[in-house]
């Protein structure tokens, strides 16, 4: 079998490592350049931590309706879809949740904080339910007290968008991953992309996991144990359960979802996270291929996944 | 009772049998058009229902990741 020569780029974008692949060489400048427009026009509509962004600036908005861009709404649509869709476990609702467990500013801050107080005791968060959206008229309105934060949908959003983008400019084959949330578009390599799945996207291409293939849509991985720091005297996560408030609790360690896009994707991931032990038998009706790995390092599939030849990870 | 009365009476009763009997038949008719049309307007809507759900629900690739062997071209992990 031929292999595919693909061109690379990575760069930091979002607070985050994206890989840009591309079946030619010549076209990876023009790609990254298109990239780059897509990633800081979606980063200035939903950064939670920029003050000029528009979702700080709903934030603020104590209830008032505000107009906001056709991109921040169509973000904003595709997290309440991916809440209705869970029956309201992927909640953009939780940005105060977040930020009463000291996640109010960006990652490496927070890391670098040291540890945090708690600064208001978890409950369940406002509910998706009560996000006004008017999409004809690009209205939003929240009730005051309510934070949005889109961080379970919006970089998976931009992977699409992106790798459809450069594709149909360009007429490549091309895979975007933005901090392991990944989508492939064009005509890719005829082997498959080949992708190494772990639990921190950071880890090197032959880090404890699987690799695996895919031809189309996209793959993202959700996990306790990488984004977490210490608050209220105990370790906390970012995946936030909406019945508590609070870090949801940890029954998988990790959890892949390949889905027809990286948006779908992400959002069963986190879904799954928070779902727990229920979360094999929904993957398995709803039929998404996914690969869910306990804390002690025991592996299990659905809907297809294929079988994992290497050996069990160490916790 | 007089020999018409009876055979009045009796011609009256068929009559109103065979009404009757129209009726029940022309009702049994119209109810099975009315479910057909109703099965039909409503088979319908459910199979657009069925669809529209599937549509908007959460999408499934046309086909599962594959075996990959050795190192990857890239990373899925969380960040």
């Amino acid at each position: 079998m031929t292999t595919t020569t693909v061109a690379r780029d990575t760069f930091r974008v979002f607070g985050t490592t994206a890989v840009l692949l591309v079946t030619e060489a010549g076209a990876l400048s023009q790609a990254r350049a298109l990239a780059d427009a897509e990633l800081a026009a979606v980063d200035q509509a939903c950064s939670r931590f920029r003050p000029d962004s528009e979702l700080t600036a709903l934030n603020a908005a104590r209830g008032a309706t505000v107009t906001v861009s056709e991109l921040f709404a169509d973000l904003l649509a595709a997290a309440l879809r991916a809440a209705r869709l869970t029956d309201g476990d992927v909640d953009p609702t939780c940005g105060q949740a977040l930020a009463g467990l000291g996640y109010d500013r960006d990652f490496d801050q927070v890391r670098a904080g040291g540890p945090a107080s708690l600064a208001t005791v978890p409950g369940p968060v406002p509910g998706w339910r009560r996000v006004e959206l008017d999409d004809e008229y690009r209205q939003v309105r929240l009730p005051a007290g309510t934070g949005l934060d889109l961080g379970a949908t919006a970089k998976a959003w931009a992977s699409d968008h992106c790798a459809g983008l450069i594709a149909g400019h360009l007429g490549c084959g091309v895979l975007v991953s933005l901090g392991g949330d990944l989508a492939v578009a064009g005509p890719g390599p005829a082997e498959g992309w080949r992708v190494r799945v772990t639990d921190d996207h950071a880890a090197g291409p032959e880090a404890p996991g699987q690799t695996v293939t895919i031809t189309e849509g996209g793959l993202a991985t959700s996990s306790t144990t990488v984004r977490t720091w210490t608050a209220g005297g105990r370790q906390v996560h970012h995946i936030i359960d909406p019945a508590t408030g609070g870090p949801a609790r940890v029954c998988w360690r990790t959890v892949s979802v390949a889905a027809g896009s990286c948006v779908d994707a992400n959002t069963a991931s986190t879904a799954a996270i928070i779902r727990g032990e229920a979360a094999v038998s929904w993957l398995d009706e709803a039929g998404l291929p996914a690969r869910l790995v306990r804390p002690d390092g025991t592996v299990v599939t659905t809907a297809g996944w294929p079988a994992d030849n290497t050996p069990a990870v160490s916790p | 009772m007089s020999g018409y009365d009876v055979r009045d009476a009796a011609a009256r009763r068929d009559e109103g049998v065979r009404t009757v009997t129209k009726f029940t038949w022309r009702a049994g008719v119209a109810g099975v058009i009315c479910s057909a049309l109703l099965g039909l307007a409503f088979g319908h809507h459910a199979d657009t229902q069925t669809a529209q759900q599937r549509q908007q629900g959460i999408l499934v690739p046309s086909q599962p990741p594959g075996p990959g062997h050795g190192a990857g071209q890239v990373t899925s992990g969380a960040t």
